[in-house]
């Protein structure tokens, strides 16, 4: 008797469920439906999402075009874009990474801003390595969501402790300094410099690279890397003594990612760290950080003919191809990629908002005169040296519709070197032959 | 009828004759009479039917239509050419050196890992055969890294390898091995051993209960009788428990060479392949190729090798042990 009536409560639930899960698929349907008829659909990585959230009701209530928001994790961004766009989802307006433009434009997945007019005025006030960066083949593909670049931090306090007076100005300074450092038993390894395979990598090999005045690639495209005595052989020299000679650098240092190269740099393990810009913020945090107020920016040190570059990096709001045939749907996208990467209003709300907030670059220079951004970083940062830096700031010169997959060969390379398990000249003869076989390919 | 444990059974409930006695009546329940006519036949197949449909579509089709795309020179990047390529992917492996490298990675994982999971799971299985005080708790405790998922085992072995502030570098200090930190999974030398111990204690617990199952099977009377005969430990050990293992064995090196042949997710999450290439597995290469380079007619190439190596593997051990068993 009972399981009958357990039967048949079982069976009213599950027509309950059931019921629920149809209202719900109509719900869901319904605004499928709504987002493919008016609505447009946004995605982004899971990044500053509360901020994107408010800065969107904003602009729905200003415009009164709506807009469907989605995220995916940062790690499983690009895969999931790409098998979305193969599979032709509804996406109008999406984040792109500068690493992925010539990919995504080669592929048709992403379309040129250059007919609206409105977008590309904002050049004017940008840096130019961030136009440079959202540009492939004279055509640009976007505006900024936020841009940074690799900058060289030192914790003041270790360096008065070891009778340092000024931060270093060269990498063979930083060489000197680590030496009297790590003879004064304040750190086993000095410099921290993070050398695991991720997408960071090339962040930290190019700010290497460029700051001993090496380049990855010529003006013709072909691979520059292993030129003898070139600054991509200087630097990966430096990096592979710095570990196994003078051991100023650890060689776990391949196993660290940035984000635990900025844990271990925040716990107060070393002296000097090549890390992103924005994450002095955390640094100088006393809620997040045990070295809180110790946290310098100083320019990055310069190799023998080398000069205080670093590599600069952008995000940027794109549009597909798709919003770009649709008239009315083209210009409600880019008064969306408008409302983020421009003006909102009289001023740049959402960089401001993103900076206030995070800690997060902008492209923008005339924001460095702005009363509220100064006020905002002179509570953990110099603004000077923040801007001064952004100006030396260059746009990766890897940057190709093969990138990922010569990344994949060059990680292990320079890993390869560090590690001591082939000559430096060996390691960028390999990723050379690597870029220039996949140019030949492609 | 009696049951082997001396239970009675019901005439209906014979699972058999005996030999010479009448044959055993008919079940009395319908449903579980054979089907003995077409129309029973055509039931059966109905009800197997929705079943057999979802199979095909989960499982059938995905592999056939993976064999497919390893064919085509298919890269999600490039999405307007897809050039029919026949066994090009196939070739374009073989020829690559760091597949080869990969290959050799992998057989140095899979032997590791399976010698040390058999010789470890061996005795702990003739421990947990022995009667003693705490042997359930030992053998509840047992359990625990099999009931751990990878993803979870390889974070917390993360942790205790890491170089500035792992348990092990702590532990080994404190017992005076070393006197400063040491470089664990970033030291090439030692990435492919410390990733293979963390597979090893994560899959020690079921090969040993795979072991102990075979032990118990046994007779007692056996070594009663060699006992009588003289015969000392070692002598029962080689000649009644070894012999006895082989079964247990067989299933444990097939089962364990195939999980550590196809094996990912320690490689993902301890080392992703590094440093340098020293991990860089044969299952970590069609991860790259696919998931990273988007490749996937030549990620479905590599799929399908490595599926065939551990067909070819299991198939060798099979034959090598089936005399035995």
């Amino acid at each position: 008797m009972s399981n009958t009536c357990m039967g048949s409560a079982s069976r009213r639930d599950f027509l309950k469920a059931a019921a629920a899960a149809g209202a719900a698929a109509g719900g869901l349907l319904s605004h499928e439906a709504l987002a493919q008829s008016g609505a447009l659909n946004m995605y982004t990585w899971s990044a500053a999402v509360d901020l994107v959230k408010s800065h969107l009701s904003a602009f729905e209530a200003k415009t009164g075009i709506k807009v469907a928001y989605n995220t995916s994790p940062w790690a499983q961004y690009r895969d999931t874009m790409i098998t979305k766009f193969v599979a032709k989802a509804p996406i109008d307006v999406m984040w792109v990474s500068d690493s992925w433009l010539p990919e995504w434009a080669d592929a048709g997945w992403l379309a040129p801003v250059n007919p609206f007019p409105e977008l590309l005025k904002y050049n004017t006030d940008a840096d130019r390595f961030c136009t440079e960066s959202m540009t492939y083949k004279g055509k640009q593909y976007g505006l900024t969501y936020y841009s940074d670049y690799m900058a060289f931090f030192y914790d003041a306090e270790m360096l008065k402790k070891a009778g340092i007076k000024e931060p270093p100005k060269t990498w063979d300074e930083v060489l000197q300094q680590s030496l009297k450092i790590k003879s004064a038993g304040l750190s086993q390894y000095p410099m921290m410099l993070s050398m695991a395979r991720e997408s960071w990598l090339i962040e930290f090999l190019s700010a290497m690279v460029f700051s001993h005045g090496g380049r990855f690639v010529d003006d013709k495209g072909a691979a520059a890397l292993a030129q003898a005595n070139g600054g991509a052989q200087r630097a990966l020299q430096w990096i592979a003594d710095a570990v196994q000679k003078h051991k100023i650098i650890s060689p776990a240092s391949v196993e660290t990612g940035e984000l635990n190269g900025l844990k271990a740099f925040g716990a107060g393990n070393h002296a000097f760290a090549l890390l992103s810009r924005y994450r002095i913020r955390t640094l100088n945090d006393a809620k997040q950080s045990p070295i809180a107020g110790r946290v310098r920016q100083a320019m990055m040190p310069a190799g023998p003919g080398g000069s205080p570059a670093t590599v600069g990096w952008m995000r940027f709001h794109g549009m597909t191809p798709q919003a770009a045939a649709d008239k009315t749907r083209a210009a409600n996208a880019a008064k969306l990629i408008e409302w983020f990467g421009g003006k909102a209003g009289s001023e740049y709300q959402f960089q401001k908002m993103l900076f206030n907030d995070l800690g997060s670059g902008f492209g923008i220079p005339s924001l460095f005169k702005d009363a509220e951004v100064q006020a905002s970083y002179a509570k953990y940062a110099d603004i000077k040296v923040f801007e001064a830096q952004q100006k030396l700031a260059r746009k990766k010169d890897v940057i190709s519709r093969w990138f990922g997959e010569w990344d994949e060969v060059n990680g292990t390379a320079w890993q390869s070197a560090v590690l001591g398990k082939s000559t430096v000249a060996d390691a960028l003869k390999k990723s050379a032959g690597a870029w220039n076989e996949l140019r030949k390919d492609s | 009828m009696k049951t082997p444990d001396g239970a009675t059974l019901a005439a209906d409930e014979a699972p058999f004759s005996p030999a010479g006695a009448a044959p055993a009546r008919q079940p009395r329940r319908a449903w579980l009479r054979p089907p003995s006519s077409a129309y029973d036949q055509r039931s059966a197949m109905l009800f197997l039917a929705p079943m057999i449909a979802v199979l095909m579509a989960v499982a059938v089709f995905p592999v056939l239509y993976s064999f497919w795309l390893s064919l085509f020179d298919l890269k999600l990047t490039r999405p307007h050419r897809v050039p029919f390529v026949w066994f090009d992917n196939y070739l374009k492996v073989f020829q690559d050196p760091l597949f080869w490298e990969s290959v050799l990675r992998s057989v140095n994982f899979t032997v590791m890992s399976v010698l040390a999971i058999m010789v470890i799971a061996t005795l702990m299985a003739l421990l947990l055969n022995q009667e003693f005080r705490g042997r359930r708790v030992l053998s509840a405790i047992l359990l625990i890294p099999w009931a751990i998922p990878y993803v979870a085992n390889g974070l917390m072995w993360k942790w205790i390898y890491d170089s500035g502030y792992g348990a092990l570098n702590g532990l080994l200090l404190q017992l005076g091995f070393i006197d400063k930190y040491l470089v664990m999974l970033g030291d090439t030398d030692k990435t492919l051993g410390l990733i293979t111990n963390a597979f090893v204690w994560k899959e020690v617990p079921l090969a040993t209960i795979l072991l102990l199952v075979t032990l118990k099977s046994v007779r007692p009377d056996l070594y009663s009788a060699a006992k009588v005969d003289g015969a000392n430990v070692w002598q029962r050990f080689l000649h009644i428990t070894l012999p006895s293992l082989v079964p247990g064995f067989a299933l444990v090196v097939i089962y364990e060479a195939m999980m550590a042949i196809r094996h990912f997710d320690l490689f993902f999450v301890l080392t992703e392949g590094g440093p340098a290439d020293a991990s860089h597995v044969v299952a970590w290469q069609v991860y790259v190729e696919t998931f990273r380079k988007l490749a996937f007619g030549t990620g479905a190439a590599l799929a399908y090798i490595m599926a065939l190596a551990t067909f070819v593997l299991a198939w060798f051990v099979i034959r090598a042990t089936s005399r035995k068993l």
